[in-house]
């Protein structure tokens, strides 16, 4: 009798350690994401090396336990596996690591032709702020708010290093937001793209840019870490080593340094980054009214930083010479998800003249996006932090 | 308008004319590069060596 007590009592303790005995309806909903998260990647091919990971994450992140039996599992338990791994993420050592991988694997070629699409990357930058005050007025502290902002940069790294400075409680939903959209840009940005644009604007045909000499493709990179530097130091984290990538790769030297960066060192990064942010979406800590609020905000910031490229251009057309305009359709490329949104000016350019081939001019303003957004995230943390 | 706000746009005037400054500065560089170091064709391997010696042809 006392044995079968006992097992009685050794089967309820194990029990009280599974999944199924601690599971909340949260657990519930926020592995269903992460599971949509893992079908979007495979079926829709959206993003796929970043929602598999960041998928994955939020299972383990989501999988029930008892909190209170110590078992150093969980991505908040300080000395677990997952908790060192995530240090990456709070401390804002992955984000820097990312843009060097980025840089050396990044060409400047279009951008340097044409050097006044630089300004569109600019232009787009109007999301970042424009979120930024929506969050503010809908009770956001100024730091959540800053951090919020910056998913309009639609730029990953960026969006979690920022958020880890200004607001690292808000960082599960920032960066979740942040990747999501720019997953489901082919989805969000065409209507507006189509909207703000005539028939006449969307065939114009833009000159074949010159070619940029090696010196040039040199000293960009050089130019561009002193002008950071010296205009917005707290930008240094990021773009000083997307610089850094890029001379690895531009300087014709280093081409082993420069395959390192974009090749295992990136994929590592983006494995340990995507995991952890995925992980740390707790039910307990990201299903709030906060977090929904910080998605609406999010979708917000995507679609006033297309419209804002898009208009851009127009505005530039208005001082620009008849064989020097700018199809407007490459406007939404201002946004930083690279090279997505080039992608969809060319999808979308091509769909009302199949001869315009917009992509390699969508290219500068993509990648100007990118310094645009690293930018504004040195600038609100210079303000905010 | 409450000081809250009043920051915020404070910040973000400030900060979208600071993106446009430094995206301007680069701007400048780019045209700088473009006029003093402007692309020139590499000249084919064969033009150099005609090239070499003609020069060795003229010293002898």
């Amino acid at each position: 009798m006392n044995t079968l007590l006992s097992l009685t009592d050794n089967l309820r303790t194990f029990w009280g350690y599974t999944g199924f005995a601690n599971a909340e309806t949260g657990h519930i909903v926020m592995i269903l994401v992460g599971l949509f998260f893992i079908y979007l990647a495979v079926k829709k091919e959206y993003e796929p090396l970043l929602l598999i990971p960041i998928g994955f994450g939020i299972l383990i992140g989501n999988i029930p336990f008892n909190e209170a039996a110590n078992l150093q599992v969980g991505i908040y338990e300080e000395g677990s596996v997952f908790n060192i791994l995530y240090q990456g993420v709070v401390q804002g050592w992955y984000p820097p690591l990312i843009f060097l991988g980025i840089g050396a694997m990044t060409d400047f070629s279009s951008l340097i032709a044409n050097p006044k699409l630089i300004l569109i990357g600019a232009a787009a930058q109007f999301g970042i702020f424009g979120a930024y005050i929506i969050a503010l007025q809908l009770g956001f502290a100024p730091n959540e708010a800053g951090a919020i902002g910056i998913i309009g940069g639609a730029d990953g790294p960026t969006a979690i290093f920022t958020t880890s400075k200004l607001a690292p409680h808000l960082l599960g939903a920032v960066a979740i937001s942040a990747y999501s959209y720019m997953a489901l840009v082919p989805v969000i940005q065409p209507p507006f793209m189509r909207m703000l644009t005539t028939k006449k604007e969307r065939v114009i045909k833009m000159k074949t840019p010159r070619v940029v000499s090696q010196t040039e493709k040199v000293l960009f990179p050089i130019m561009g870490l002193l002008l950071t530097a010296f205009l917005v130091p707290s930008g240094l984290p990021l773009l000083g080593m997307l610089f850094f990538g890029n001379l690895l790769k531009e300087s014709g030297v280093t081409r082993r340094l420069a395959e390192t960066a974009r090749g295992p060192l990136i994929d590592t990064i983006t494995i340990l980054l995507g995991l952890t942010v995925g992980a740390s979406t707790q039910a307990t800590t990201f299903i709030r009214w906060e977090s929904l609020k910080v998605f609406a905000i999010g979708a917000l910031s995507f679609i006033i930083a297309t419209c804002a490229g898009i208009l851009f251009v127009k505005f530039m057309n208005l001082f620009l010479g008849k064989d020097k305009k700018i199809n407007p359709l490459i406007g939404n490329s201002g946004v930083s998800a690279v090279p997505d949104s080039a992608r969809i000016s060319q999808h979308v350019g091509m769909e009302y003249d199949p001869s315009n081939y917009l992509l390699m001019h969508a290219m500068g303003p993509n990648v100007a996006g990118v310094i645009g957004s690293a930018v504004a995230a040195g600038i609100l943390l210079g303000f905010l932090y | 308008m409450t000081p809250t706000i009043q920051t915020a746009l404070f910040i973000a005037v400030v900060g979208l004319a600071g993106i446009f400054v430094f995206m301007s500065f680069f701007y400048l560089i780019i045209l700088a590069l473009d006029k003093y170091l402007p692309y020139q064709e590499e000249k084919p391997v064969e033009e150099f060596i005609e090239e070499i010696s003609e020069e060795e042809e003229s010293e002898e």
